[in-house]
């Protein structure tokens, strides 16, 4: 039995973080108890090949949320960011090349290779998406309203957001309403002709979800992530060094705060005494007690393994057992002799851009909406893609401090890849997939089989076991419309409160909860200071 | 040769004709120009081979409003709803699911293949007639516009949020998942036997280009699930002479109430004056002169083929190009020597007077999709079958009868090949579908009629061969429908106004556009026009 702690908080994930250092930097004490040797859950960096590092899962940051960045003062903590530009390169099977920049105007320039009108439309897109960013952004920020009993303060957020919806004009404020409910396929085809453009702008829409672009709703994911990031092209911003990078900075910010940060810390039960929490045990057997819990594991670890069913309503329990957490992602990392060359980006077709500097940013495998949506059909049956959908960076080239000289890392994000396989099961699959991805990659970058040394190959399964990331749902959870704002994690529990006193989520499986943001921690962190004051 | 009339409704079929019969029951002087021979337009009874009478397109009655019903009195009119019982859906393995509207029967029925499911059956019945009593009285007002912030709207947008907020909180999360879910994805949630999720997530695509995977289809299933004949829930049927009875009782009414119905009159194009509508140009030249032009066929007809594009604000006309119609069904009529011998359950009975559902399994449904987002008709489609001859033997020869088949997926555009060439190969696809559950189809058919989503075009003038004038999607519903800022039967252009599916709150044999339509038009009249 340890001195009594009041605050625990089980995972050591960014959103974990960027709660302990909001609570920590308001006078508390939080531990975070992280199960690996490393903290940053999904946001991690490993040397999976000597000499050879790179962002093991994601690649990309969402970007953080500015104010969460500001307070956090990473910097201080030689968190250093790297904004490639290009942002996006996207070849085509017929060995031509889309570049999108963070200026319009750039991007526009290239688009005009494809088609003109495009162009025009594009620079439109951007001004429209930007503006719904901004309105949506502020939405991202507040806590989800009570439904039943809103607060003056639940009241006060809905006029904000109302009044920035308003503030749209009407013919933006339709659009909104019309694109939420949409398939990304038809919007894009609203307003673009080119197929690669499409293709490329859809994949924002379907990314991390078992959605196609032909799904209903993967338009409102879109529009999500551009609360985020309101470029059209999304972000490219790598922290040097990788992700781990930016979760350690973010751990040396909470310990600073006065955080305690304890990794190798697994937790296998939160503690229950009368419909309050009371604490965790560790694997160890070790116990923790605590009068606060906060668990930034997803909602299905936290309600259904973590805690005794007697303490929770069958009621409640049989909503979390629906919560849909089936995830369609896996990850490819490849320590490379030298770099791959596109076709796409031979010559001329680079525009001008040399090859290094074009593929610098990420990299959309998925020419068309049709490959895409068939990537998504094998996986409605229980098959990965043959032909998947890819995300891919070369961080590298951007920061050399990750491979041997003249030697490189690519980091490849791969849909789909169901968690529940029709035939085999993971274990077995793992080489097949590898396989898949690298010959992928090898019809627009034929020399790339020639360049890989070493790979490292992470399967949904994987990722439920090692990384604690259940069904291997990157964002624990579905991002469906059923899922979203006052439905995410439950209808009624999305206010980072759990039906237990002293217990709180403040992981991507709560409001608004998708990609490296902050935003679930950050606005956790606001509601659970509001209880402990 | 002008008289003038208050209303000229374009279009006789049962939208245009509610909407004709509400205005002359108000006193307005009305004519209703039907392009065809016949009214009804999707619903419409005829007489394909000598002696057998079908019910073209649209071939079910459930939605049709209980309001105009009695308000029209249609039964008066000659309006007769014949019960059509239960739904039989044959499985590949030789077994096979037949619910009925006997609850304790269907309960033993879905035991059979799950007790848990049986348990769960009642559950969700409960659960989806709270659903509908939420989502009913939505149906009977026309939309708010959540733009403006006038109070007739705000009031409404209010009043919707309290009843929300005044549902029960597992009703408020059942509501939210309908209006996002997918129809298998929300049906996973309640039961587990396969064939009846797929069964049941049947009615959640029919007439929209989604599979059963895809989200908003849910919604569609509710839609269909607000099925009402004397107020029981969920209960579909026939009407007596096959569903053009329904248009001829609704016109009887129109009639009775002093509107004027002509068929056989085309329309070439509305006459707008100075942006307003003042009347309407046949082809053969005539033009009639009208206060008020309401338009029941879709807006794709009304705004780009009946309309100079120079009429109408750029704006619109681009939301009218966006608004989504996509075919995805089309419609195969049998005449039969006798009757389909299933090998599940041989000889006739009961199973064949009610719905015969082609969905043996959740990924049959979705692989049928499939097809179609490719532009290939389902070589394996989901099929809805009815024997209407069974319950109403005034529609074949005796000992004869007439079977529909409702197909499902046939997209308007193929990605190879015309629907010229490929209507007999869809013909033969469907045929062989039911021939695996009732091999001795192929030798009782006397006569085979099939239309494809460019015959509903042609025929019917259902653009794209939509059978609800535009997609059931979300992004097409409420106040969205057909097009954002113009769901209240409206139009850009005066005493213009739109009363068919293609309004709020859409397809299916229901009315209420029409009726809707018409309370808006007379509203417009009081606020001092003529």
């Amino acid at each position: 039995m340890s001195a009594a702690q009041s605050i625990v908080i089980i995972g050591g994930g960014h959103n974990a973080l960027v709660t302990a250092f909001y609570l920590a930097r308001a006078g508390h004490k939080p531990v975070v108890l992280e199960r690996r040797g490393t903290v940053g859950g999904a946001a991690i960096t490993d040397e999976f090949h000597s000499g050879f590092r790179c962002s093991t899962l994601a690649h990309t940051t969402g970007p953080l949320r500015p104010d969460v960045a500001r307070d956090m003062q990473l910097e201080q903590f030689d968190l250093q960011m790297i904004y490639p530009e290009p942002r996006l390169f996207a070849p085509s099977l017929d060995g031509r090349a889309l570049l999108l920049f963070s200026d319009p105007a750039k991007s526009a320039a290239e688009i005009t290779k494809f088609s003109a009108k495009d162009a025009e439309r594009y620079v439109e897109f951007h001004g429209v998406l930007g503006r719904m960013a901004a309105v949506l952004s502020q939405a991202m920020t507040i806590t989800p309203p009570s439904i039943d009993h809103p607060s003056a303060e639940d009241m006060w957020n809905l006029l904000q957001t109302g009044r920035g919806f308003r503030s749209l004009g009407k013919k933006d404020m339709f659009r909104l309403l019309r694109w939420g409910p949409m398939a990304v396929a038809d919007l894009v085809a609203e307003w673009f002709e080119t197929e690669l453009l499409r293709a490329t702008l859809a994949a924002r829409g379907i990314f991390g979800t078992a959605l196609g672009p032909w799904s209903a709703g993967s338009a409102a994911v879109l529009l999500m992530r551009a609360a985020a990031d309101g470029d059209p092209a999304g972000p490219a911003a790598f922290p040097r060094g990788g992700l781990g990078a930016l979760t350690k900075a973010m751990a040396a910010a909470a310990a600073r705060a006065g955080a305690e940060i304890r990794s190798g810390a697994e937790v296998a039960q939160i503690l229950i005494k009368d419909g309050a929490v009371n604490g965790v045990i560790l694997s160890t057997g070790e116990e923790v007690t605590a009068k606060t819990v906060i668990s930034g594991a997803d909602p299905r670890r936290t309600f259904l393994k973590l805690i005794d069913p007697v303490h929770l309503e069958p009621d409640f329990l049989g909503k979390v057992q629906h919560y849909r957490c089936l995830g369609t992602a896996a990850k490819v990392n490849l320590a490379l002799g030298g770099l791959p060359s596109f076709t796409a980006l031979q010559g001329a077709a680079a525009g001008g851009w040399g090859a290094n500097r074009a593929m610098s940013g990420r990299i959309h495998i998925g020419p068309e909406i049709d490959y895409l949506e068939r990537a998504f059909d094998a996986s409605k049956y229980g098959d990965f893609s043959p032909c998947p959908y890819l995300d891919v960076t070369i961080p590298s080239l951007s920061d050399p401090s990750l491979a041997p000289p003249g030697k490189h890392v690519m980091s490849i994000y791969m849909q789909y890849a169901p968690y529940r396989l029709k035939h085999g099961d993971w274990p077995d699959q793992r080489t097949a997939l590898g396989d898949v991805v690298v010959r992928t990659l090898a019809a627009y970058a034929p020399n790339l089989p020639d360049l890989i040394l070493d790979g490292a190959v992470i399967t949904p399964h994987d990722l439920e076991e090692t990384y604690g990331l259940t069904g291997g749902h990157i964002f624990h959870g579905e991002l469906a419309l059923d899922q979203l704002f006052t439905m995410r994690p439950l209808l009624d529990w999305a206010r980072y409160r759990a039906p237990l006193r002293g217990l709180y989520l403040c992981g991507s499986g709560t409001h608004p909860g998708n990609g490296l943001t902050g935003a679930s921690g950050a606005n956790a962190a606001r509601e659970i200071l509001k209880d402990l004051r | 040769m002008s008289t003038r009339y208050d209303v000229i409704v374009i279009g006789g079929g049962h939208n245009g004709l509610v909407n004709a019969a509400y205005l002359a029951r108000a006193g307005k002087k009305v004519l209703v120009l039907e392009r065809r021979h016949v009214l009804g337009g999707a619903a419409v009874t005829e007489e394909i081979f000598p002696g057998f009478k079908f019910s073209v397109c649209s071939y079910v009655v459930s939605l049709l409003r209980p309001e105009i019903i009695r308000e029209l009195d249609l039964p008066r009119h000659g309006l007769e709803i014949l019960p059509l019982d239960g739904t039989f859906t044959p499985m590949p393995s030789g077994d096979y699911l037949w619910r009925v509207n006997d609850h304790a029967k269907t309960r033993r029925e879905i035991a059979r293949h799950s007790r848990v499911d049986a348990e769960a059956y009642e559950e969700f019945g409960k659960a989806m007639v709270a659903m509908c009593r939420f989502v009913k009285p939505i149906l009977a007002m026309s939309p708010p516009d959540p733009t403006t912030l006038h109070p007739r709207d705000l009031r409404k947008l209010f009043v919707l949020g309290r009843r929300f907020q005044a549902l029960p909180s597992d009703d408020k999360y059942a509501l939210i998942q309908l209006m996002t879910m997918s129809a298998a994805d929300f049906l996973d949630q309640w039961f587990e036997t396969d064939v009846l999720k797929a069964t049941m997530s049947a009615s959640g695509i029919i007439g929209t280009f989604l599979g059963v995977r895809s989200p908003g289809t849910a919604y569609v299933l509710l839609h269909h699930y607000m099925g009402e004949i004397d107020g029981a829930f969920r209960s579909w049927g026939f009407s007596r002479g096959g569903t053009g009875a329904i248009s001829e009782a609704i016109a009887g009414a129109a009639r009775e109430a002093g509107a004027e119905i002509r068929t056989q009159a085309p329309i070439a194009r509305i006459l707008v004056k100075g942006g307003r509508a003042n009347g309407v140009a046949l082809e053969n030249g005539d033009e009639i002169l009208a206060d008020i032009i309401s338009s029941s066929v879709d807006p794709h007809l009304t705004f780009m083929k009946m309309i100079e594009p120079d009429e109408l604000p750029g704006e619109f006309l681009d939301e009218v190009r966006r608004y989504k119609f996509r075919g995805s069904s089309g419609k195969v009529n049998l005449a039969l020597d006798a009757l389909p011998d299933f090998h599940c359950l041989p000889g006739p009975g009961l199973h064949l007077r009610g719905a015969i559902s082609i969905s043996p399994a959740v990924e049959y449904m979705e692989r049928a999709y499939d097809q179609a987002k490719y532009g290939n008709f389902s070589s394996r489609p989901y099929i809805d079958v009815v024997i209407p001859s069974l319950t109403d033997p005034s529609v074949a020869p005796p000992g004869k009868h007439v079977l529909s088949c409702f197909v499902q997926y046939a997209p308007y555009k193929l990605k190879e090949g015309t629907w010229e060439e490929k209507r007999e190969a869809f013909g033969d696809a469907v045929i062989e579908t039911l021939a695996e559950h009732a091999p001795n189809i192929k030798n009782i058919i006397a006569g085979r009629q099939v239309l494809t989503p460019l015959d509903l075009e042609r025929e019917f003038g259902l653009t794209e061969g939509n059978i609800f004038q535009g997609e059931l999607s979300l992004e097409q519903l409420f106040f969205l429908r057909p097009v954002p800022g113009w769901a209240k039967y409206r139009t850009p252009i005066e005493n213009l106004y739109l009363c068919g599916s293609a309004t709020h709150p859409g397809g299916g044999i229901m009315g209420a556009p029409g009726r809707l339509a018409a309370m808006e038009i007379l509203k417009g009249w009081k606020k001092g026009k003529s």
